[in-house]
């Protein structure tokens, strides 16, 4: 496994520990009375949740590496996202997707102001820094200082745009491919594109 | 990508609309009375404004993508001159500039 | 900027402190809370706008409440308005829950 491979947050055990918190209780509460009226069953719900587990956090990595690859593919990704998606064999379900690349002259970066929208169906779950107030309200506003604090510098000749996706599209960005990675397989190159780097807040390192 | 006839084409100057309705919106506070430019048009949806409260948001309403240089929403915006903000608005949210 | 109404969810360009870059992940019963959302809004049960909707409306209470608390909440008011059971039937269901955890 390359080093710098990115994980999505580990599962974790079926049953979290320590007693149930009021919105658990209440949850739960709702999910069994929708059951019992047969609004959803309990599968189905099953079913997302493993969608998210092991399915959708690995489609975005996958896409990106692919477009590294092919300048075909990555022309009908900017073109239109989700036909390229569906092309490549990923359903992005009610997602709508566009797709940003990164040049020597342009950084994006992706925010929802509003509440949290975000690429599920090719990313999986936000991280917590994307749904924070402090993300959303101070990066469409000082992105060069956000982006810092995740450990990015923007050099000034670099336009930094930033993407709030608030109405109903959702955004991806294509990282530029880091030098040095000539000849290496899809695989490989999926490796360098975490989640972070897709979203903006940073850019894939080669790592030792 | 689909480029149904709207009011507006890509290029055009726009100005986002000033006004403060209660409710549900799409539009953030943000930038409402700023100045951008259409970069694309994302094709056309129901209308989420009428979908918050239950209702079809028939019929659709076209979305655009609005490009605004960061010094035009922020007067003490401090990064690069060329950076940009760039979001989604429907078109009843939008006047010619 | 102050407008009269202005929704505390509209926060884009709000002075704020440092982003807590961490990503602490999600604990098990907020991934199936948003499996179940998920599976309500997939399934056009309800509409993810009017989810956000009824997020929009806690007012004070949206800055009191972490995120799936308030994905939650605002669940729960939806379901309540399109009749899905009642705040009486809810309440037992939550004494239900709480009681089998004790």
């Amino acid at each position: 496994m390359t080093h710098g491979h990115h994980h999505p947050p580990a599962t974790g055990p079926e049953f979290d520990s320590g007693p149930p918190s009021e919105h658990e209780i209440l949850s739960r509460a709702m999910q069994e009375l929708l059951e019992e009226r047969g609004v959803i069953t309990a599968e189905q719900v099953r079913a997302r949740m493993e969608k998210f587990e092991q399915d959708f956090p690995y489609r975005g990595q996958r896409v990106i590496a692919h477009a590294w690859v092919d300048p075909a593919f990555r022309e009908k990704l900017l073109e239109d996202g989700k036909a390229a998606c569906a092309e490549f064999g990923i359903d992005l379900e009610a997602d709508k997707l566009i797709a940003v690349e990164n040049t020597p002259e342009v950084h994006n970066v992706v925010v929802c102001t509003l509440c949290s929208c975000y690429p599920r169906a090719l990313l999986g779950m936000p991280p917590t820094w994307y749904k924070s107030e402090n993300y959303r309200k101070r990066v469409v506003r000082e992105p060069r200082a956000v982006l810092r604090e995740f450990g990015t510098v923007i050099p000034d000749h670099v336009s930094v745009r930033v993407h709030d996706s608030n109405a109903d599209m959702r955004y991806v960005v294509i990282p530029m491919r880091p030098a040095g990675t000539e000849g290496w397989s899809e695989e490989r190159l999926a490796a360098l594109l975490t989640r972070d780097a897709l979203v903006g807040v940073t850019v894939p390192k080669l790592t030792a | 990508m689909s480029s149904s006839p709207g009011r507006f084409t890509v290029g055009q100057a726009v100005r986002v609309k000033a006004s403060y309705p209660p409710g549900h919106r799409r539009t953030p506070f943000y930038i409402r009375g700023k100045r951008g430019t259409i970069e694309r048009i994302c094709g056309s949806f129901p209308n989420p404004e009428e979908l918050a409260y239950g209702f079809d948001g028939e019929p659709k309403r076209v979305l655009y993508r609005v490009r605004f240089p960061q010094k035009e929403v922020w007067p003490d915006y401090r990064g690069a001159e060329r950076d940009l903000l760039e979001l989604e608005i429907y078109e009843h949210w939008l006047d010619p500039a | 900027m102050t407008h009269e109404h202005h929704l505390p969810s509209d926060m884009g360009g709000e002075e704020a402190g440092p982003v807590d870059t961490h990503d602490h992940g999600m604990k098990f019963w907020e991934k199936q809370a948003n499996a179940l959302r998920g599976t309500l809004t997939s399934r056009r049960i309800l509409r993810l706008d009017e989810l956000r909707r009824a997020a929009e409306d806690l007012g004070s209470r949206y800055y009191e409440l972490g995120y799936f608390q308030r994905t939650t909440e605002a669940l729960r008011a939806v379901l309540l308005e399109k009749g899905f059971f009642t705040e009486k039937e809810l309440e037992a269901r939550i004494a239900e829950v709480r009681r089998r955890y004790e």
